[in-house]
């Protein structure tokens, strides 16, 4: 199962410092739960080495940027739920993973695990240069 | 230092040499040895440190604060706190009611953290004026608002729930012209609307729901004869005509434009602009030369309504 999770980059500044950045991994800490269970997400701020290094890697042009399976999806646009959901779906490994996705759809946004969620991805964790 | 070659710079005019600001936030606690969190809890520590670093960088005008967290820590919304950083807010009250059913009201001067941003201003005040600098207040702007009250669902709400979406953002504005009396009542000269997230909207999107709810608070820092700005974060490409329709004196921008974009953007307009020095790339990450960078910055601006600041 574990290999079968959607991987998404958030490619910030520093997700504490900038609001645009906080509100890009929001949007990924605030999927509902049978949503978390499907993905596995981070943030990676160009604040240090490894940022850089993934920032390189996707190629991204724009901070703050969603990459959904290796493609940057959303360059300085902060989605709307089902735009998430969708992207994710063209994406999914497994029908089952797409099916599960396309069955969330309707759900939206949850908020209660917000701040467990964002600490579980790292979330300006890893926002300084010696970090 | 020259207070009024900043205020002429940002309504857009002709200037000797373009006058400089230092976003400078939470470094000027670090500039003072004391962490961000002690800084921003302390009227002392906040006096100390802006004074210090106006003096310490020369600037024709520095931010009383650079905190995005005010105005929603004044009506409800919980923060998180960081040493090193500013504060991020971790509650949402409007993530599942309008302000109205959340029961908010207009925040007052003795709400949340604006007590203490008070004592600050009275501190600092007289001593930027002895160094004719220039105190500038920096209010969260609607849509960054409106995302602290509602939380990411805004920019979902925005095309789904577009009543709901102008609920929000209604009673964001009419926080956004609280803050600015406030902050014109402590003795701001240039009050600026600080919108980051406005960028990552499209330019309909932003006509719709930022535009109409900048105008309370633009009018309330023009009918205090104070000089206005909006601040804006990210690759604003997408909604660069739209801000410079908003009616304020000028806007900044960060790292990500390209300066001869918004120098020709602004000159469109008759605007002040300013920004854009590369904070990540050069002075966070030395990727670049900081000296190079400015020589860069200074060059392409001019000195027809361009400030010299970081992105």
């Amino acid at each position: 199962m574990a290999e079968d999770k959607i991987v998404v980059d958030v490619l910030t500044l520093d997700s504490v410092q900038c609001a645009a950045c906080g509100y890009m991994m929001e949007s990924m800490a605030a999927m509902p739960a049978e949503v978390q269970e499907l993905i596995e997400y981070k943030e990676w701020s160009i604040k240090n080495k490894t940022g850089i290094g993934k920032f390189m890697e996707l190629k991204g042009k724009v901070l703050p940027s969603i990459a959904i399976e290796g493609d940057i999806v959303f360059p300085s646009i902060i989605p709307q739920y089902e735009e998430l959901i969708d992207e994710m779906v063209k994406r999914a490994k497994t029908p089952a993973v797409a099916e599960k996705l396309e069955a969330a759809r309707e759900t939206g946004f949850q908020f209660d695990k917000i701040t467990e969620n964002l600490k579980k991805a790292g979330c300006g964790q890893s926002t300084r240069s010696d970090s | 230092m020259s207070k009024q070659m900043l205020i002429d710079a940002y309504r857009g005019k002709r200037t000797a040499s373009a006058p400089w600001v230092p976003y400078s936030g939470v470094h000027c606690a670090f500039l003072i040895n004391e962490k961000a969190d002690d800084f921003l809890k302390s009227p002392e520590l906040m006096a100390k440190g802006i004074v210090h670093t106006a003096k310490q960088y020369k600037a024709d005008g520095i931010p009383l604060l650079f905190d995005l967290s005010v105005e929603a820590s004044s009506v409800g919304c919980e923060l998180k706190w960081w040493e090193d950083n500013v504060p991020s807010v971790a509650t949402h009250p409007c993530s599942e009611k309008t302000p109205e059913e959340a029961g908010l009201t207009i925040p007052t001067k003795n709400d949340g953290r604006w007590p203490t941003i008070f004592e600050a201003a009275k501190l600092a005040k007289p001593q930027l004026d002895d160094l004719d600098c220039a105190m500038m207040g920096l209010v969260c702007g609607p849509l960054t608002l409106a995302s602290h009250l509602a939380g990411v669902r805004i920019f979902t709400d925005v095309y789904k729930n577009p009543e709901f979406a102008q609920a929000v953002l209604e009673y964001a504005g009419m926080v956004c012209e609280a803050a600015v009396g406030f902050y014109a009542e402590m003795g701001c000269e240039i009050i600026a609307l600080v919108d980051p997230v406005a960028s990552q909207i499209r330019d309909t999107t932003f006509r719709e729901f930022v535009t109409p709810h900048c105008q309370p608070a633009i009018k309330a820092i023009h009918n205090a004869n104070l000089t206005s700005s909006f601040f804006i974060c990210g690759d604003c490409t997408k909604v660069m005509d739209e801000v410079c329709k908003l009616g304020t004196h000028g806007f900044a921008v960060d790292e990500q434009l390209n300066m001869n974009f918004i120098r020709d953007k602004a000159r469109e307009y008759g605007l002040g602009f300013g920004g854009n020095l590369k904070l990540t790339l050069s002075l966070s990450l030395g990727l670049i030369s900081p000296r190079e960078d400015a020589i860069v910055s200074l060059a392409a601006g001019g000195s027809h309504g361009y400030t010299f600041s970081p992105g």
